[in-house]
């Protein structure tokens, strides 16, 4: 009651007449408009009767009924369908629920005969009949409707104060304050819950991947070991010589510590653990550390590498499943990278701050000349360190593209990690194309003639260099920078003869290091560092074209290795128990290698041929060295070359030993043993165009690339080149796809090798 | 004096009117509107200081044009406003006004008796309990005190002792009166009665739409001239012929019917009486569309959900909306129950009122609208209408009161409810041993459901809270005890709480209404 009702004149009357009287008489009632109740045709309406039920009444909630239409038939209609009746029956029912159709589908628009007539399942003439009646009586009809309907709101709120307009929606819910509460908490439930689920998602996910990279690692077991069954290496001795290459490769780079990891990483960090109480294994720590920060000191880096490569060496033979891990980028700037190795005489230094002594019970594979030369000696060889400290250019394989400057180093496990370091070219360097450094890193291999000379040069100019924006490109195709690329192949010329002269003490592991480090500056490494990145696929199906070619070639590459053999420098026991043992199946290998390098090598189809021949002497190398997972790879431009290897091989071979009788490297000697002596002198040769050719393109830091990363720029080249394979596969280290890819032979007789050089660096 | 053609909007003259007594009166009205049919024109008058449901069109024939008042130029209220004729500030109401109160005898000026301003706690609180500080809302003290004192009842029956029954606790005399009557220009603002608070709140501010709780708008401001006029001309429902007393939103094209029928169970409404045939040749309904809840005798209540049931509650609030001047059909049904009253003979359940209440309300409203039909109005089913709406607090365990405001019929039903309710405890209690029986307001409040500040008020109307010796105490005086008995011996319908069958449920708890 408002205000001023309360004023009105029979309220208070009312009210006045309650007070004083305490009941209301009957004139002091409120008055109000009459009500009747005499409708007397009401039974008439209201038909029949209703029994009241015993039980109180229920209504089933949303008993939908039939539908009855909410049309009431009024007279005039009634009258209509009497008219129509004398022609058709029609019932009352009928007809409303015909103009109930009618209506409810006609909003402001009506419908027109033909909807009428989808709408109505009636007689034609019925509907037309009933049509024009409704649209003529609709249009006559005042309201918007013939069934009378509450005004409903528009949206627009122009019916806000529209008097007719009722039952609006409430657009806000009446809430109570406990209603909010609940909302919150069950939104913040809901939040929570999401959290969780993404956090399931990712493990989840972060499970497959190490689901699937066990499958892998399966399978790749059992790949060797069937490689190795087909090979007859019961004893081991083909798996500990690829391991022995590759741990030389490590000692050289981490690259290669990489590839040989692939099989037997994780052995080497086991190995690595129990030296730790030597010196040496101090050194290493040091040195991992010095690894990981790649500021720190040359000397510590070289020491270490020396020694986590001899530590890796006895892991050899245990391969663990750990050890295949997969890099899709083999480039590495590797602190480990040994230092221009072409200076013996820096290693050893009995006295030098990290001297090695040994410990009762561990086996120490021999530390590496190079890398211990390089500690404080030479302000040259500082430099030299720095630069293979230092960042550089790199390329991945896969995905395709560069990465701008970053430095490879090891990891756990043997995991390849490359340390990016952003500068201000950053943005230009993604923009280089790989395909355009190739070119320039294929011709700039071909330009570095001389190995040590021209690396040294280009690192000690441009290692420290930060690359002007635009001059990147100019610079490496002027081979200033050095740019990492999986392609290429590695293979150095170290000067054997000078390391094992120098440290007659050393074994062939020596060498090999010597080699290796050789191999950092300016040398190359062993043949064992070709890598080439294999699919099992790809290897079966070259399986047999390799076996041809071996066949083919073995003749000549009997001859040929026998006479070079006798140039080579010899090694002891193992060699010759090597190769007295595997003599036929190296034969066979190393026909496979021949193929594998040509397969390697096709992979630059553009290079001249002079570039192919050394891109074949590599891979001839690499597959005399080890497997030859060039194998993988076939290109056509290698088909070709493969289908003639063992001309092509002999022709290298020839041209080779012409031009380096000098680069004999010692892993070939290794190799040798297994291969026969025609295999090295190919290698040897090979290893020295690829040496020029490979070092050129990666210049100092390169030196790690070089050495150990051959391999794996091997690989990687492959991989790049047969964009089918995977990444996983090209990861593993170069040597573990090289035994893997090559035939079994090869390895085995690589394995030997190492073992025999394992042995020889215990004693 | 004027010609029929000048009369307009907003002219002001005696009208013609017959009284209940059958007497000619000439009450001063408003012409609101003014129509031409067939040459005759016809003036919608609202008789100024009566309800508005006594608006009805009339002839010139019953104009006084002799005393016509022009609307003036500079009208203060124009008349699309639509407040200007209802609205009191007119110094000519205020006259009858008070000098009504002042011929009915009572001492005290109108509206302080409407608000139930009574004298009594103005002469006890400075008399009989000096530290206590007097400030504006002290009439409500007492009130919390009492709650927490127990608040002797004397009655009649138990003699009272000489010294503790001075006059002015018994105010027959109204002496006592006058004196409270003697500050009459200090108003307090009475909290007493929530209506009075309702109404002034709302006068300010004019909000674009009305709140979205309640179904009762206490604020006119979207009244217009349209809302100001009954549109319907008379409703058949059932048996009955109801002639609306206020606007309802029909659909506008239904306006003009002379009659409107209903369906007397579903309450739809058709255009002719040939509708509403085939409608119910459609319509199988023989109650209202929900769960019988109560039934004693030929009296059933039904619940209906506003939501599972919109049809039929919009219906019901559409048939409502033409008795009830301050309901509003704002927005939806939808948080709402209907509790709908009928009377239950042979062919079937019919409807004779019904409330609505808020399935969730936050100030503690049991009933938002409520309403006996007009057939049924005066035969004591209002007051079982309330009594069931107070019977369903009970089985809730609240208290509740009316959502404001209530209209004239309203509040005297109400009013008479709680005095009877609150009459009928009082009188119920037994002296123990010898002592003077003990209740406190919050007892009453919790045996009735009736919310304390009804039953304050309601003890305040009836006069009966004295301040005697440091306490209240309550005085029923003979006449009041007589009035009651009289009262209730009219009021035979009851509510049977074992005729009940309801379970509560906790809408808060269920994300929809």
């Amino acid at each position: 009651m408002e205000k001023e009702e309360e004023s009105e004149h029979h309220l208070q009357r009312a009210i006045s007449a309650q007070q004083v009287f305490r009941e209301k008489k009957e004139n002091m009632v409120i008055p109000v408009p009459e009500a009747e109740s005499n409708v007397n045709y009401y039974n008439r309406l209201y038909k029949g009767e209703f029994k009241q039920p015993k039980q109180f009444i229920h209504i089933q909630p949303f008993n939908l009924d039939n539908e009855q239409p909410d049309y009431d038939m009024d007279s005039e209609d009634e009258t209509l369908l009497n008219r129509l009746n004398r022609k058709m029956e029609i019932k009352p029912l009928q007809f409303e629920i015909m103009i109930d159709r009618l209506e409810k589908a006609s909003s402001n628009q009506l419908v027109t005969l033909q909807e009428a007539k989808l709408l109505l399942n009636e007689d034609d003439y019925l509907i037309k009949a009933v049509y024009d009646y409704w649209v003529r009586k609709r249009k006559n009809c005042r309201g918007p409707s013939l069934i009378p309907q509450i005004k409903q709101e528009k949206r627009d709120g122009s019916t806000n104060n529209d008097p007719y307009v009722a039952f609006r929606r409430r657009t806000e819910k009446m809430q109570t304050r406990k209603n909010r509460k609940n909302d919150e908490a069950s939104y913040e439930k809901m939040l929570k819950l999401r959290r969780e689920f993404s956090r399931a998602i990712t493990i989840l996910e972060m499970i497959k991947r190490r689901e699937k990279t066990k499958r892998e690692l399966l399978h790749l077991t059992l790949e060797v070991v069937e490689k190795r069954y087909h090979l007859g290496d019961y004893g081991g001795e083909i798996l500990n010589e690829v391991k022995i290459n590759r741990s030389e490769k490590d000692l050289y780079t981490t690259p290669a510590t990489l590839h040989n990891g692939n099989h037997h990483k994780v052995q080497e960090c086991k190995t690595k653990h129990p030296h730790h109480l030597s010196l040496k294994e101090e050194a290493s720590d040091v040195v991992r550390q010095k690894k990981k920060y790649p500021k720190k000191p040359k000397a510590e880096a070289l020491i270490t590498s020396q020694q986590s490569t001899p530590e890796t060496l006895p892991v050899i033979n245990k391969s663990d499943i750990k050890q295949y891990d997969f890099h899709s980028s083999d480039e590495d700037e590797f602190p480990q990278v040994p230092s221009p190795v072409s200076e013996p005489e820096e290693e050893n230094d009995p006295d030098g701050p990290c001297a090695f002594r040994r410990r009762a019970g561990c086996q120490y594979y021999a530390p590496r000349l190079d890398q211990g030369n390089h500690l404080c000696e030479n302000p040259e060889l500082a430099d030299l360190d720095k630069l293979r400290y230092r960042h550089c250019l790199t390329t991945l394989t896969v995905p395709r593209r560069c990465i701008g400057f970053a430095r490879r180093r090891i990891g756990r496990g043997g995991r390849v990690i490359m340390d990016r370091i952003s500068t201000e070219h950053d943005p230009v360097l993604k923009q280089i194309d790989p395909e355009m450094l190739n070119s320039f890193s294929s011709s700039s291999q071909t330009i570095d003639l001389s190995p040590n000379f021209s690396r040294t040069n280009s690192s000690s100019k441009h290692c420290e260099n930060r690359l002007s924006l635009s001059e990147i490109l100019s610079n490496i195709r002027s081979c200033r920078l050095q740019c990492f690329q999986p392609r290429l192949l590695n293979l150095q010329d170290s000067d054997s003869e000078e390391c094992t002269s120098r440290k007659p003490g050393q074994t062939v592991n020596n060498k090999r290091v010597s080699a290796a480090s050789v191999a950092l500056l300016s040398t190359s490494k062993n043949g064992i560092s070709v890598t080439g990145g294999i699919t099992e696929e790809q290897f079966q199906t070259h399986q047999q074209q390799l076996v041809q070619m071996q066949r083919q070639q073995l003749a000549q590459l009997q001859q040929k290795q026998q006479s070079q053999h006798s140039s080579q420098q010899t090694h002891p026991k193992a060699q010759g128990s090597s190769t007295s043992d595997c003599m036929s199946k190296t034969l066979d290998s190393a026909s496979a290698h021949f193929a594998a390098s040509a397969v390697v090598s096709a992979p630059v189809p553009s290079r001249s041929e002079v570039a192919k021949e050394q891109n074949t002497g590599h891979n001839n190398i690499n597959g005399v060295v080890q497997p030859s997972g060039t194998s993988k790879t076939l290109y056509s431009t290698n088909m070709a070359l493969s289908s003639s290897p063992g001309i092509s091989a002999v022709q290298l071979v020839r041209t080779v030993g012409h031009t380096t009788t000098n680069h004999l490297i010692p892993a070939l000697c290794t190799s040798s043993p297994q291969t026969l002596p025609m295999n090295n002198s190919c290698l040897t040769n090979a290893v020295h165009l690829n040496n020029v050719s490979v070092v050129s393109p990666v210049n100092v830091h390169i030196n790690t690339r070089t050495s150990a990363p051959s391999p794996t720029a091997l690989k990687l080249a492959t991989v790049a080149a047969s964009m089918d394979r995977v990444p996983k596969v090209t990861p593993s280290s170069a040597i573990s796809s090289i035994t893997r890819e090559n035939h079994e032979p090869e390895r085995l007789g690589l394995n030997g090798i190492a073992e025999t050089t394992v042995a020889m660096e215990v004693t | 004096m004027a010609e029929v053609g000048e009369i307009t909007e907003g002219c002001r003259l005696p009208v013609l009117r017959r009284n209940q007594d059958n007497e000619d009166e000439w009450p001063l009205a408003e012409i609101l509107s003014v129509k031409d049919i067939s040459g005759r024109k016809l003036f919608y008058v609202h008789y100024i200081d009566f309800n508005k449901r006594l608006d009805e069109w009339v002839t010139h024939e019953r104009l006084d044009l002799k005393k016509i008042q022009f609307p003036k130029k500079e009208a203060k209220t124009p008349t699309k406003n639509g407040l200007p004729g209802s609205r009191p500030g007119s110094p000519e109401r205020e006259v009858p006004a008070s000098a009504q109160a002042s011929g009915k005898t009572l001492p005290i000026p109108v509206q302080i008796t409407l608000r139930f301003n009574l004298p009594k706690e103005r002469e006890a609180i400075p008399g009989g309990e000096p530290d206590q500080p007097l400030s504006s809302s002290s009439c409500l003290q007492p009130n919390h005190r009492s709650t927490k004192r127990k608040v002797e009842v004397v009655s009649p029956a138990t003699p009272v002792p000489s010294e503790t029954a001075p006059a002015s606790v018994f105010p027959q005399n109204g002496s006592a009166r006058r004196a409270v009557a003697a500050q009459p220009g200090r108003k307090r603002k009475s909290n007493c009665l929530g209506t009075d608070e309702d109404s002034q709140d709302s006068s300010d501010g004019i909000p674009s739409a009305p709140r979205m709780t309640g179904s009762l708008v206490s604020d006119r401001s979207h009244d217009d001239i349209v809302t100001r006029m009954k549109n319907i001309e008379c409703i058949e429902l059932g048996r009955h012929r109801l002639k609306p007393w206020y606007f309802s939103p029909y659909p506008q094209e239904l306006t003009t019917l002379p009659v409107l029928y209903l369906c007397e169970f579903c309450l739809k409404y058709g255009r002719s009486l040939k509708c509403l045939q085939r409608h119910l040749t459609k319509c199988d309904l023989r109650h209202p569309p929900g769960n019988e809840i109560y039934r004693k005798g030929t009296i059933s209540f039904f619940e209906i959900d506003g939501r599972k049931n919109k049809s039929y509650s919009q219906n019901l609030c559409l048939l409502a909306k033409c008795f009830l001047d301050h309901k509003t059909l704002y927005y939806d049904t939808d948080p709402f129950l209907f509790y709908v009253m009928t009377e239950y003979d042979c062919k079937g359940f019919h409807i004779v009122g019904y409330f609505s209440k808020e399935k969730e309300s936050t100030e503690d409203y049991n009933v938002a609208c409520i309403l006996t039909l007009p057939p049924y109005q005066r035969r004591g089913y209002g007051k079982l209408l309330i009594e069931f709406s107070y019977e369903l607090s009970k089985v809730e365990g609240k208290t509740g009161t009316p959502e404001k405001p209530l209209s004239d019929l309203g509040l005297l039903s109400y009013r008479s409810y709680w005095s009877q309710t609150i009459l009928e405890i009082l009188m119920g209690l037994k002296s123990e041993s010898g002592e003077r029986p003990q209740i406190t307001i919050n007892e009453i409040s919790e045996i009735t459901s009736i919310k304390k500040e009804d039953v304050i008020s309601t003890l305040q109307y009836l006069n009966l809270i004295n301040y005697y010796k440091g306490q209240y105490i309550l005085t029923l005086s003979e006449d009041i005890v007589d009035g009651h008995e009289r009262a209730m011996l009219k009021r035979l319908l009851r509510i049977d709480s074992k005729c009940l069958h309801f379970t509560p449920k906790d809408w808060s708890k269920r994300g929809k209404w």
